[in-house]
């Protein structure tokens, strides 16, 4: 069985932040493993959700079109996760936002993934990812 | 009950409380979280470090929390048996919930229990993790061994009061909710000395090297409330628990409705098709609490409003303590004779809440399938080694890969159902006794259930005759003398089907003469209801 009210997604939106160490350490994991080198960047991509559901252990997957989003966190406004690689935009351009209790039965949102403006300035002036989310 | 004490009374053992909790903790100064600040003054001989997580989870950007992702702490509530020890170990972790609620006291009412009879118990903070977000079941697990790690620490530090007080071969995870998925998870994990979290992830060492690790601690069993099911998933697949594994879960659960925490118990201790001798040595148990919702299991979470819990906390409660109890006094005490509540919730009928309605389901470590289901969805067949013929007449007789528990998911194991529309219908194997070594095991068990299609009356138990034939002589057993096979609470959508396993002693087929080392027939007689739809899992013996 479904949740009873699947999120209400709102809104998308896609920003450029200062890679976490964390971040860091994915961005070197996949420069090696991939072969390409990729800008020190964290892309957030924030759905905004209204209002943004109580937090239960039944959980909603979020696919972009098919591909499940591994995990997803909460701000104030919705939800976001984040990616380090511009090709994963390139791939799911205009993807299908969509939500899955139970990855047979999918809620689409009607929003769709845009493609990240790519980003040339120096990581030391994008913001910090903590500054992105409190603003909303 | 002979000797056996209800395990969900209090012990005679007195115990004291400590809060243990990283230091530098300033929850004070952040109003919304005053929930947390008894984690601000931890005992001082227990006070922790933290741990940096940030591979595995953020923490979200709507709990202002006083840490980040990179040095979150080890809190915990603990009960501390009074005495020399050692004590086993057990630890409870919550699972997801408002996170300006603290939900870690929420087991103390089991942990308790457990320390009165001579157990080391705690229930950690993992409020942290907690919020409207998804796929960080994996943190939860390492948080989890972490805090085993904390008690590893303790054990071996000679100035520390819990020095040589640990029992680091016994340890009971217990997780609820997303907690209960954790600790599928952390069974596995605990097994490795790294770890790629995800695709995009590098690999994470669990050695040490890196500040997670290492594990690979003797865990006795890890148990799950109410839990959910792949959430996180492993680059490896869904998660299979190589521990010993527990389930519980109600009816009336409004949160993790679907049951889904089946699908984890189904892939655990499976048939290995290539191998369907070979036992990976480790038991798993199930109990279906109908009735029972999801938030009960947890003290300080208010009852979900739909469907809403139709026992009460005190009995929900109750019927956690006596099981998890009886866990704990098998797996954590050394006491066997608590085996018997594992493999037939009818030996704590009276401990229980008067009126309680359970299925259970018990898989023996020992065991050999004389039909598991699981060749495919051809027309059912006796499995190998064991030789023999399906017999049926008068019922329909199919292979399902069928959601019997409304789970959502894939569903991982192929069930038989067996649909009948007039009385003596009969469905059999029948066995060569040479493939069968019937006289090395002491039960034949099965796993039966009926659900809620139009041939099953509402609201009536079913009921079938087993017949069991070895020889010249045939014993006749009804399944309703073993145990009910209750009518599906339908809750949502269509109800669950949750077999209930019955378990015959081959002794009382000795005592009606049978010669159990030439077992040639079991049969499932269709006798006691002039029609029905029930689903049967694997045909066995075992102990």
């Amino acid at each position: 069985m479904q949740s009873p009210t699947p999120p209400n997604a709102v809104g998308v939106e896609v920003v450029a932040t200062r890679p976490t160490a964390a971040d860091s350490a994915v961005i070197d994991h996949l420069t090696r493993t991939a072969g390409r080198v990729l800008a020190p960047v964290t892309y957030l991509v924030k759905v905004r959700l209204d209002p943004v559901p109580p937090a239960t252990s039944m959980g909603w997957a979020l696919y972009v079109d098919d591909f499940r989003v591994p995990k997803y966190w909460e701000y104030p406004e919705g939800v976001y996760f984040t990616t380090v690689d511009p090709q994963f935009f390139q791939e799911h351009r205009g993807g299908r936002l969509r939500f899955s209790s139970n990855g047979t039965d999918f809620i689409d949102t009607g929003l769709v993934l845009s493609e990240a403006d790519v980003v040339s300035r120096d990581a030391a002036e994008l913001p910090d990812q903590a500054d992105v989310l409190r603003s909303g | 009950m002979t000797a056996l004490k209800n395990p969900g009374l209090p012990g005679g053992r007195s115990f004291d409380t400590v809060v243990y909790a990283s230091s530098g903790l300033n929850y004070a100064g952040v109003s919304s979280l005053n929930q947390y600040q008894v984690f601000d003054t931890p005992d001082p001989a227990f006070v922790t470090g933290r741990l940096d997580i940030s591979v595995f989870a953020n923490l979200g950007a709507s709990v202002p929390w006083p840490f980040t992702n990179a040095d979150v702490p080890v809190n915990g509530l603990l009960c501390i048996p009074r005495g020399r020890g050692p004590f086993p170990l057990a630890l409870f972790a919550h699972g997801n919930h408002d996170p300006f609620e603290n939900s870690t006291p929420g087991y103390r009412y089991l942990c308790e229990l457990l320390a009165s009879h001579g157990i080391l118990a705690g229930t950690i903070d993992v409020n942290f993790l907690n919020g409207f977000n998804f796929g960080e079941n994996d943190a939860r697990a390492i948080v989890h061994l972490e805090h085993v790690k904390q008690f590893q620490r303790w054990n071996s530090t000679h100035s520390h009061p819990l020095h040589r007080k640990v029992d680091l071969d016994r340890i009971l995870l217990v997780g609820h909710s997303r907690g209960g998925e954790g600790v599928g998870h952390a069974s596995l994990f605990n097994r490795l000395n790294a770890i790629q979290p995800d695709a995009f992830s590098p690999v994470v060492p669990l050695d040490g090297s890196a500040g997670l690790g290492p594990y690979h601690f003797t865990l006795s069993a890890v148990a799950a409330i109410a839990p959910t099911d792949r959430q996180y998933e492993p680059l490896t697949g869904p998660t299979v628990v190589p521990d010993r594994y527990f389930l519980i879960h109600g009816s009336q659960d409004g949160d993790v409705s679907t049951f889904e925490g089946c699908n984890t118990y189904s892939r655990t201790h499976g048939v290995d098709l290539a191998n369907p001798t070979v036992s990976d040595g480790r038991l798993k148990a199930l109990l279906w609490v109908i009735g029972a919702d999801h938030n009960q299991f947890n003290s300080v979470w208010a009852p979900e409003f739909s469907p809403g819990p139709v026992i009460s906390r005190a009995d929900q409660e109750q019927v956690a303590k006596v099981e998890l109890g009886a866990l704990a006094q098998l797996l954590l005490l050394g006491r066997g004779r608590y085996l018997r509540v594992l493999k037939d919730h009818a030996a704590a009928t009276l401990w229980m809440p008067a009126g309680s309605r359970l299925v259970s389901q018990y898989q023996d470590p020992r065991r050999l399938f004389a039909q598991h289901n699981q060749e495919g969805l051809a027309p059912p067949e006796v499995s190998a080694p064991v030789l023999g013929t399906v017999a049926s007449s008068g019922v329909q007789a199919t292979r399902q890969l069928v959601d019997l528990v409304n789970a959502g998911a894939p569903v991982p194991t192929i069930t038989l159902r067996l649909e009948w529309a007039t009385l003596g219908g009969r469905f059999a194997l029948d066995i060569n006794p040479s493939t069968l070594p019937a006289d090395q095991f002491k039960t034949l068990s099965l796993r039966v259930g009926q659900s809620t299609e139009a041939q099953n009356p509402v609201g009536q138990d079913q009921d079938l005759t087993l017949e069991v034939s070895c020889g010249s002589r045939t014993a006749a057993v009804r399944a309703s003398s073993l145990h009910r096979l209750l009518y599906p609470d339908v809750v949502f959508g269509t109800g669950k089907t949750v077999m209930q396993t019955l378990r015959l002693p081959l002794k009382r087929l000795a005592r009606r003469g049978l010669e159990i080392r030439d077992l040639r027939s079991i049969a499932l007689v269709f006798d006691r209801r002039p029609a029905g739809a029930i689903y049967v899992g694997e045909i066995q013996l075992s102990d």
